[in-house]
C-alpha cells in the first residue's frame, strides 16, 4: 500500500513537473509574442501613458501633435480637415486610422519588432514618442483641397524618380480632431466622408486607361503610333453599336491623332489589333487589379480574366470601360511608370521616424521599383501624352513654361453624370510630378479635371522649385 | 518525489525549545516573506489607507506559531514541513488578495485564523482516526445532503451553483463534502480491502456487489455536481475516489475501468450539457471568442505572458484585468506581478506540500492512517492541480480553489483541517515506527 501511494504521488508530481514545462514556454518563451497581441488591453493602457509623437510634412511643419501628459493628451490636427485621411484619427472610442493607426508604435516610441518589452522598458522614464515625418507637401495638399473645391473627388500627387506621395486628398473629408464629436453625422453621410476616395476608391477608369491600350499596342509591335486608324462615330461590336463621345468622327486618322483627340472607336480597333491578352498583360504589369502596398489600406479595383473577356469586353476596356475598376492612387502611378522611363517607383508616405529630440531614426528614401515598359516605349507613349495637352482633349492641363504629359478620361459610370479623370506629369522630359485627379460625376475629364491638374501641377513644380529641386 | 528522510524520533524528554526548532525556523521564515510581502503591497498602492490589513495579516500569520506552539506543548512528532509550506502559500495568497481586493484582505486573514483554529480543534478532536471508520456512513450522508442542499436552495456564482448562504455568510459546501468522502472511502475500503486483496479468481460481479456502497456515493456525488455545474469538483472527488481504490486495492483494471468511464461521462456531458461545451471550446480555441466566452482564459494567458521571467512587480502589473482573478484565476495574477519566478516558486511549495503529506501518509501506522493520508494528499494534488492547470490553459478551466492561495473560509477551514489530519497521521506513524512493531522502544 505504501508503494501504490507512492505511485499515485509520482503521477501528481508528474503532473506538476508538465505544468512547470508549460509555465515556462507561456510565460518565458511565447511571452513577449503573447503579450504584444494587440488583443492584450494591456498594451493600450500602457500606451496611455506615453506621450504621443507629432506627424510632420517633409518641411517638418507640424501636421498632428498633442497637448497634455498622459491618459489626459489631446490630439490637435492644426492644418484641420486638410489632410484628414492621410492623417486619419486616434479616437479612444473609435479607434485609429490613417498614419495614427500605421504608425500608432512608431508615434509611442516603441519598436515594432518586440513593443511589449519596450513598454515595460519605458515604464521607469516618462515616455516620449517618436515623431513621424511624411513626404506631403502642406503647400502641394492645400492646392489641390482648394483645386477641387466642394466637389466629391480624389487627388494623388507623386514624385515618379522616387515614389513619395506631395500630396494626397480626399473629398468630402473631415476634421480628425472633432471625429468623436461629429461620429452621428459622419458615418452615416451618404458621400461617406470618412472614405479615403484617393486610395480605396474604385472607378471606371474611362479614357485615362488609353495610356494602358496605347502602351499594350506600341509594345506588341503590331501597331505604330503613325499608324493609321478609322475613327467613324460609332462600330459594331458583336451585334452592339459602340458610340464615341458627344458622336464625335474624325474618318482616316494616325493612331496619335486617335489617342490625342480620344477616339473611342479607333481604340476598339487598336485593341483588336493588340488582342486581349496584351492589353491585360500590360494592365497587370501596371498594377492595374492588385491592391497598392503602401502605408495606407488601399483597394485592388478590378481588371477581368481573359477568359471572360470576350469580344465585346475587349472593345470596352480598350477605352477603360466595361468591368474595369482602378483607384486614384493606381492611376497616379500609371502616370508616373510612363513619366519615368517605365520603372515604377513604390508609392511611400512616410520618409522618417525622428526621436523627440530631433535625432533620425529610420530613413525611407524609396522602398523598391518595378520595371513596367521599357525606356524607349515610355518615351513613345510620353510623346503621345504631351500631344494631349499641347492641342488634345488635355489643353486645360497647361503650365505656362512646362511641358506637361497627360491624358483625359470621362468614365461612364452607373451613378450618373461621368466621372472627370486627368492623369499627367511634368516636366514631360525628366518630370518631377504626376497626378491623377478624378472628380465624381464630374462631367468631362478635359473641362473639369484637367483644369484642378493644373492648378496642382503648377503648386507642387513651385513647392519644388522653392526647394531647390530636391526630390 | 524526492523527500528528505524523516529526523528520528525523539522521546518527550527532549527540552520544549529543541522540539520541532525547523518548523519553527520555517514559520518565521514565512512569517516574513508575508510581513515584507504586505508591506510592499500597502506601501506601493494604499500608503495613504490604514494599515489594518496589514496588522490583520501579520496576526494570521502569529496564528501559524500559535499552532506551531500547541504542537511542541504536546509534544507532536509529525512532519515539520507541511505547516510552514502552508503558512508560505497562505502568505503568498492573503498578499495577492491584498493587491486585487484589498477590501477582503482583512476578511481573508481572517479566514486564516478560522482556518488554524479548525486546525487545532480537529488536532484535538480528529487525530484518533476510529472515528472515520466508526461514523463512515455518516460522512457519506451528511457530504451528500450537503451537496442536494446546494443543488436544491444554493445560490449561483461565476456559473456554478456551489454556495449556500446562511444568514450573513456564505459556505462553499465542496470543500467541506472533500473532507468526508475522504472520511468515507477511507472507512471503506479499509473494510473491503482484506476480500478484494484475498488471492484466488477475481469476479467483476462480487466486486462490484462489495464496492456497492462506495461507486453509489461516487455516482451520486458526480451527478449532483454535474447537474449544478461544479465540474472542478466533480473532476475532484472522482480523481480522488479513483486514487484512493488503487492505493487500497491494487488494482490497476479499476484504474482503467474507472478512467475509462471518465472518458465515456465527459464525452456524454459534452454532447448533453452546453456549458460543458462552451469550457471545452473555450479552452481549445479562446481566441474565436476573444471578447466574450474566451475572455476570462486570454486575460489569463496575457497576465502569465506580461510577467515573463521577473514579473511586472507587485503592484505594477494589470491582473486585475482578469476577471476572478482573487479567486479561481488567481495563480495568472501572480505569473503576470512575480513571473515565472513566481509561479515556479509557487508550484515549487505545492510539490514540497504534497512530497511531505504522501510521505506522511506512506510512514502512517496502518492501512486505515495511510488510506486517509493518501487521500487527503491526492485530494490536495488533484485540487490544485486542477486550478493552476486550468487557471493557465494547460486543461480546461473549471473553478474550484487553489488551496491555501484563494480567498475563501471554508476551503481555509477544510484544506487546515486537512493539515491537522496529516500532522497527526506523520505523529502516529513516527511513534508506531520508533516504538516498533513488538511494542519495545528502539532509539
Amino acid at each position: 500500500m505504501a508503494r501504490r501511494t507512492r505511485n499515485v504521488g509520482r503521477v501528481l508530481a508528474a503532473a506538476f513537473a508538465a505544468l512547470l514545462a508549460y509555465l515556462a514556454v507561456v510565460q518565458v518563451i511565447w511571452g513577449p509574442q503573447l503579450a504584444a497581441s494587440p488583443e492584450n488591453p494591456r498594451l493600450a493602457l500602457a500606451a496611455e501613458r506615453i506621450n504621443w509623437g507629432r506627424i510632420l510634412d517633409r518641411r517638418l511643419a507640424v501636421l498632428a501633435d498633442s497637448t497634455g501628459t498622459g491618459s489626459s493628451q489631446v490630439r490637435r490636427y492644426p492644418e484641420g480637415p486638410v489632410f484628414a485621411h492621410v492623417l486619419g484619427y486616434r479616437s479612444r472610442r473609435y479607434g485609429l486610422t490613417g498614419i495614427e493607426r500605421r504608425y500608432d508604435l512608431a508615434l509611442l516610441g516603441l519598436p515594432v519588432t518586440d513593443p511589449w518589452e519596450a513598454l515595460q522598458e519605458a515604464m521607469g522614464r516618462t515616455p516620449e514618442g517618436n515623431d513621424v515625418v511624411l513626404t506631403v507637401d502642406s503647400a502641394v495638399q492645400q492646392a489641390a483641397v482648394q483645386a477641387l473645391g466642394g466637389r466629391r473627388g480624389a487627388v494623388v500627387v507623386l514624385d515618379p524618380r522616387t515614389g513619395a506621395v506631395l500630396a494626397m486628398v480626399s473629398r468630402p473629408n473631415y476634421d480628425p480632431a472633432t471625429v468623436d464629436a461629429e461620429w452621428a453625422s459622419l458615418s452615416r453621410d451618404a458621400q461617406a466622408p470618412l472614405f479615403d476616395r484617393a486610395t480605396q476608391g474604385q472607378y471606371p477608369p474611362g479614357s485615362s486607361f488609353k495610356t494602358v491600350t496605347l502602351t499594350a499596342a506600341l509594345g506588341s509591335g503590331r501597331v505604330g503610333l503613325a499608324d493609321a486608324v478609322n475613327c467613324p462615330v460609332a462600330i459594331d461590336v458583336g451585334g452592339v453599336a459602340i458610340h464615341n463621345f458627344e458622336h464625335e468622327q474624325f474618318g482616316q486618322i494616325s493612331v496619335l491623332q486617335a489617342f490625342v483627340a480620344s477616339c473611342n472607336t479607333a481604340f476598339v480597333q487598336i485593341g483588336q489589333r493588340t488582342g486581349a491578352a496584351a492589353v491585360l498583360a500590360a494592365a497587370r504589369a501596371f498594377g492595374l487589379g492588385q491592391a497598392v502596398p503602401f502605408d495606407l489600406p488601399t483597394s485592388a479595383g478590378y481588371l477581368p480574366p481573359l477568359r471572360d473577356l470576350g469580344r465585346r469586353g475587349l472593345a470596352q476596356i480598350s477605352f477603360g470601360q466595361g468591368s474595369l475598376l482602378v483607384t486614384p492612387l493606381q492611376m497616379a502611378l500609371v502616370a508616373a511608370a510612363v513619366g519615368n522611363a517605365g520603372i515604377m517607383m513604390r508609392p511611400f508616405l512616410v520618409s522618417q521616424i525622428r526621436a523627440p529630440d530631433g535625432r533620425i531614426l529610420q530613413t525611407v528614401a524609396q522602398r523598391g521599383s518595378r520595371v513596367v515598359m521599357s525606356a524607349p516605349l515610355a518615351a513613345r507613349v510620353t510623346r503621345a501624352m504631351i500631344e494631349v495637352v499641347r492641342s488634345g482633349t488635355g489643353t486645360a492641363a497647361q503650365v505656362p513654361g512646362v511641358t506637361v504629359a497627360g491624358k483625359t478620361g470621362t468614365a461612364e459610370n452607373p451613378h450618373g453624370t461621368t466621372h472627370a479623370w486627368f492623369i499627367a506629369f511634368a516636366p514631360a522630359q525628366g518630370p518631377t510630378v504626376a497626378l491623377a485627379v478624378i472628380v465624381e460625376n464630374g462631367g468631362v475629364g478635359g473641362q473639369v479635371a484637367a483644369p484642378v491638374a493644373r492648378q496642382v501641377l503648377a503648386a507642387a513644380l513651385a513647392a519644388q522649385a522653392a526647394a531647390g529641386g530636391r526630390p | 518525489m524526492t523527500v528528505a528522510a524523516p529526523p528520528a524520533p525523539r522521546s518527550a524528554a527532549l527540552p520544549w525549545t529543541a522540539r520541532r526548532a525547523t518548523e519553527r525556523l520555517l514559520l518565521v521564515a514565512a512569517g516574513i516573506l508575508g510581513g515584507l510581502g504586505m508591506a510592499a503591497v500597502h506601501l506601493a498602492l494604499y500608503p495613504a489607507e490604514s494599515w489594518d490589513p496589514v496588522i490583520a495579516g501579520g496576526i494570521a500569520m502569529a496564528g501559524f506559531l500559535v499552532v506551531h506552539a500547541a504542537l511542541v506543548v504536546v509534544d507532536n512528532l509529525g512532519d515539520e514541513v507541511l505547516l510552514p509550506v502552508a503558512a508560505a502559500l497562505s502568505a503568498v495568497g492573503l498578499v495577492m488578495i491584498y493587491r486585487l481586493r484589498p477590501d477582503y484582505a482583512v476578511r481573508q486573514a481572517a479566514w486564516i485564523s478560522l482556518g488554524l483554529t479548525s486546525l487545532l480543534i480537529a488536532l484535538g478532536t480528529l487525530a484518533d482516526l476510529r472515528w472515520v471508520r466508526r461514523y463512515r456512513y455518516l460522512c457519506a450522508s451528511v457530504g451528500l445532503v450537503l451537496l442536494v442542499l446546494t443543488v436544491l436552495v444554493g445560490v449561483e456564482r461565476n456559473g456554478a451553483r456551489q454556495w449556500l448562504v446562511i444568514g450573513s455568510f456564505t459556505l462553499e459546501p465542496g470543500e467541506i463534502v472533500k473532507l468526508l468522502l475522504v472520511a468515507f472511502f477511507a472507512g471503506v475500503l479499509v473494510e473491503t480491502r482484506p476480500l478484494l486483496t484475498l488471492p484466488g479468481p477475481r469476479r467483476w460481479r462480487s466486486e462490484a456487489g462489495r464496492l456497492g456502497p462506495l461507486l453509489l456515493v461516487c455516482v451520486g456525488a458526480l451527478l449532483l455536481l454535474v447537474f449544478q455545474h461544479d465540474l472542478g469538483l466533480a473532476m475532484l472527488y472522482y480523481g480522488m475516489f479513483l486514487a484512493m481504490l488503487y492505493i487500497a486495492i491494487g488494482r490497476l483494471d479499476h484504474v482503467v475501468a474507472g478512467l475509462l468511464a471518465f472518458a465515456a461521462g465527459a464525452s456524454l456531458c459534452y454532447h448533453w450539457f452546453a456549458h460543458v461545451r462552451v469550457r471545452v471550446d473555450v479552452w481549445l480555441n479562446p481566441w474565436a471568442d476573444a471578447a466574450g466566452r474566451g475572455y476570462q482564459i486570454l486575460q489569463g494567458l496575457f497576465a502569465l505572458a506580461s510577467g515573463g521571467l521577473t514579473g511586472a512587480g507587485l503592484g505594477a502589473g494589470h491582473p486585475e484585468l482578469i476577471p476572478a482573478s482573487y479567486t479561481d484565476m488567481i495563480f495568472p495574477a501572480i505569473g503576470e506581478e512575480l513571473g515565472a519566478i513566481g509561479t515556479f516558486m509557487v508550484t515549487a511549495l505545492y510539490l514540497l506540500f504534497l512530497g511531505r503529506a504522501f510521505r506522511a501518509a506512506m510512514e502512517a501506522d496502518g492501512p486505515l492512517a495511510m488510506l486517509v493520508g493518501a487521500g487527503l494528499a491526492a485530494a490536495l494534488g488533484i485540487q490544485t492541480f486542477v486550478i493552476l492547470g486550468g487557471s493557465t490553459r494547460l486543461i480546461p478551466l473549471t473553478g474550484i480553489p487553489a488551496p491555501f492561495l484563494t480567498y475563501g473560509g471554508s476551503a481555509a477551514v477544510s484544506n487546515f483541517i486537512a493539515v491537522a489530519l496529516m500532522l497527526a497521521i506523520s505523529d502516529r506513524g513516527r511513534r508506531a515506527a520508533a516504538e516498533g512493531p513488538d511494542g519495545s522502544t528502539h532509539s
